[in-house]
């Protein structure tokens, strides 16, 4: 199978490849580093010869763009990077302890069945959009509608399939014989899990955690319905920032998109080597 | 050896692969059912039942009447009976529509990301520099939100964009396209965009499938006389089903749902050319605040999606609950 060399025209294709998988990324990147007068040019400018942070300093302060004359960034992004941020490492830490307790339970004990595993996977499956509705209904009822509570309630809930799998395959690969010489030294079974599991998978663990922080910091259609004023997260913000300006702002939009990215694409290349196992719900293992 | 009983490819192989596969996941003692059991699960289960159960029946009882947000308590609001539905699957186009095509964005998305990932991820079978730099660099795509996707691409397909610029270049000044103002090219730029954010999942997924085939059946067959060609289409392919498979199921159960990239892209325009069922309903909902109408839509796509993952799940079922035997 491996072994035999890339030959030329292969790797013609393979460097073709490259450029339409990277190309996007560096458009967006070199956008965000545009001055205003390069935002919209045409033909569109490739890479800007007076790049600048400006489009980022922007985020955070609106006026800053002023002095470049242009005008109608009205929203700061600071309140949308701090909701991300809250939303998808409270909504994370949470799921991934629920994850945690039912991966053991799944793994190690009969309670459940065969049901209590693929009832967990199914949430995974209902489209966003008609969840969405009873849950605005319920939400408005009991006072949930854009707060954070609300969200992270639903962040949790919603990447619970993936936690509880990935890291269920994790526990999984343990041998039950390590828990059950720990039981046999005279420690308790939920002790055999705290000092025995727990600390073996930790290396999954924490692929299982950034894995779920990059699914919550991707989210939006919730956030999109769930919030008007006080919540709000990048992903509805970016959004916002296209429709309230009808889309002339590409610089400050870029520069809002990039910092979205780039703790995904950091915690994405650092969990690498688990990503075939968190998407595919532990059946495909490296 | 390990990942070849992990992916269960090879019962229906070879006697080779059989023999490699033995004994490497003994049967174990079945598991013991306890209080801890039971407590450990709890919350799992009690927050999936939340998260199922609740929208159902809510979504369920909305349905059958004509709340709006203005109506105030939704137990005050006017039972229609089942108007709703038969609005919704009589008259309503916009929705038969919206179904058929995600369906069939759906299908030409998932075979092109097969194909170009199968392509990619056998390109990674060979010998070269770099390959682990590369490696990453064919990952980064699906790493990336889908809003950013759906932004990146929108900017991208500008009139006065890249793509324009690239045609023009190629095919005269008079190349360049209004892909937003075209139904067939907004479709054309869902699926390339849906296509380029995806396509690494295929390939991640399918070059760990082909890196666990073992070796012994291909050398034999190299052996015997196989041509490549007939090595991968005789014996490769057939190895590689289950985790071809187990690919598209799980992005079929993703992209049914499709809504980020195109609310960014499109909006579900020209018109509602590119409306997907999820943007449909989202629009109905929040954009029109026909709730009750768009609480029976989404009871309907719930009940839709049961029906999807009983079908979709049956094939990798046994794959996913393996170890726990």
């Amino acid at each position: 199978m491996t072994g035999r060399k890339l030959t030329w025209p292969l790797a013609f294709v393979l460097f073709g490849a490259l450029i339409v998988s990277l190309f996007p990324v560096f458009w967006i990147v070199m956008t965000a580093i545009k001055p205003p007068t390069d935002w919209n040019a045409s033909p569109a400018i490739w890479i800007p010869s007076h790049p600048t942070l400006i489009n980022f300093k922007t985020l955070f302060d609106p006026d800053s763009i002023r002095a470049y004359g242009v005008g109608g960034v009205s929203q700061a992004a600071t309140n949308s990077v701090f909701g991300s941020l809250l939303a998808s490492v409270v909504g994370t830490a949470l799921s991934v302890a629920i994850g945690l307790f039912a991966a053991i339970g799944i793994s190690r004990y009969a309670n459940g069945g065969k049901a209590t595993p693929l009832i967990i996977l199914s949430g995974r499956m209902f489209p966003p959009a008609a969840i969405a509705v009873p849950f605005v209904i319920i939400y408005s009822n009991v006072g949930l509608i854009d707060t954070y509570r609300g969200l992270i309630a639903i962040y949790v809930a919603g990447t619970l399939p993936f936690s509880t799998w990935m890291l269920k395959s994790f526990v999984d690969d343990l041998p039950r014989e390590i828990e059950e010489a720990a039981m046999i030294d005279g420690r308790s079974r939920l002790m055999a899990h705290v000092f025995v599991t727990i600390p073996l998978i930790r290396g999954g663990l924490l692929a299982t955690t950034l894995f779920v922080f990059i699914l919550n910091w991707s989210e939006f259609m919730f956030a999109l319905v769930l919030s008007y004023s006080n919540v709000t997260t990048i992903p509805v913000q970016l959004a916002r920032y296209v429709t309230a300006t009808a889309g002339t702002l590409y610089g400050v939009q870029a520069a809002l998109a990039v910092l979205a990215m780039i703790p995904l694409v950091l915690a994405g290349l650092l969990i690498q080597s688990h990503l075939a196992r968190g998407m595919t719900f532990g059946a495909v293992k490296r | 050896m390990n990942e070849l009983s992990e992916l269960r490819v090879a019962s229906e192989v070879s006697d080779l692969a059989r023999e490699d596969a033995q004994g490497v996941t003994a049967p174990r003692s079945s598991l013991p059912s306890n209080r801890l059991g039971q407590l450990l699960m709890l919350p799992g289960q009690i927050v999936s039942l939340l998260v199922l159960v609740v929208p159902l029946v809510v979504a369920f009882y909305m349905s059958f009447t004509d709340w709006t947000p203005t109506h105030g308590s939704l137990l005050e609001a006017t039972l229609v009976g089942l108007d709703n539905y038969k609005e919704l699957l009589i008259y309503d186009t916009r929705f038969v529509e919206a179904v058929v095509r995600t369906l069939l964005i759906s299908a030409v998305c998932l075979a092109l990301e097969f194909v170009f990932g199968l392509s990619l991820a056998v390109l990674f079978l060979r010998e070269f520099r770099g390959k682990a730099i590369l490696f990453s660099a064919f990952l980064t795509p699906m790493m990336i939100l889908p809003v950013v996707v759906g932004y990146t691409f929108w900017m991208l397909f500008q009139s006065n964009g890249p793509i324009n610029q690239l045609l023009m270049l190629a095919f005269g000044s008079g190349a360049g396209l209004q892909w937003f103002r075209s139904a067939p090219l907004a479709v054309s730029a869902v699926i390339i965009t849906e296509v380029w954010h995806w396509t690494p999942l295929f390939f991640l997924i399918l070059l760990s499938g082909l890196n666990a085939i073992p070796e012994n059946p291909v050398r034999a067959a190299v052996i015997l006389g196989a041509t490549p060609r007939q090595v991968f289409w005789r014996i490769v392919l057939p190895m590689l089903k289950p985790v071809i498979i187990v690919a598209f199921v799980i992005r079929a159960m993703e992209i049914v749902k499709l809504f980020d990239e195109v609310f960014m892209l499109t909006r579900g325009g020209p018109g509602t050319s590119t409306e997907t069922i999820s943007l449909y309903i989202y629009k109905l909902a929040f954009a029109d605040f026909q709730l009750a109408y768009g609480a029976a839509a989404a009871f309907l796509v719930l009940l839709g999606t049961l029906v999807l993952i009983h079908l979709l799940l049956a094939p990798i079922r046994n794959q996913l609950l393996e170890a726990r035997r």
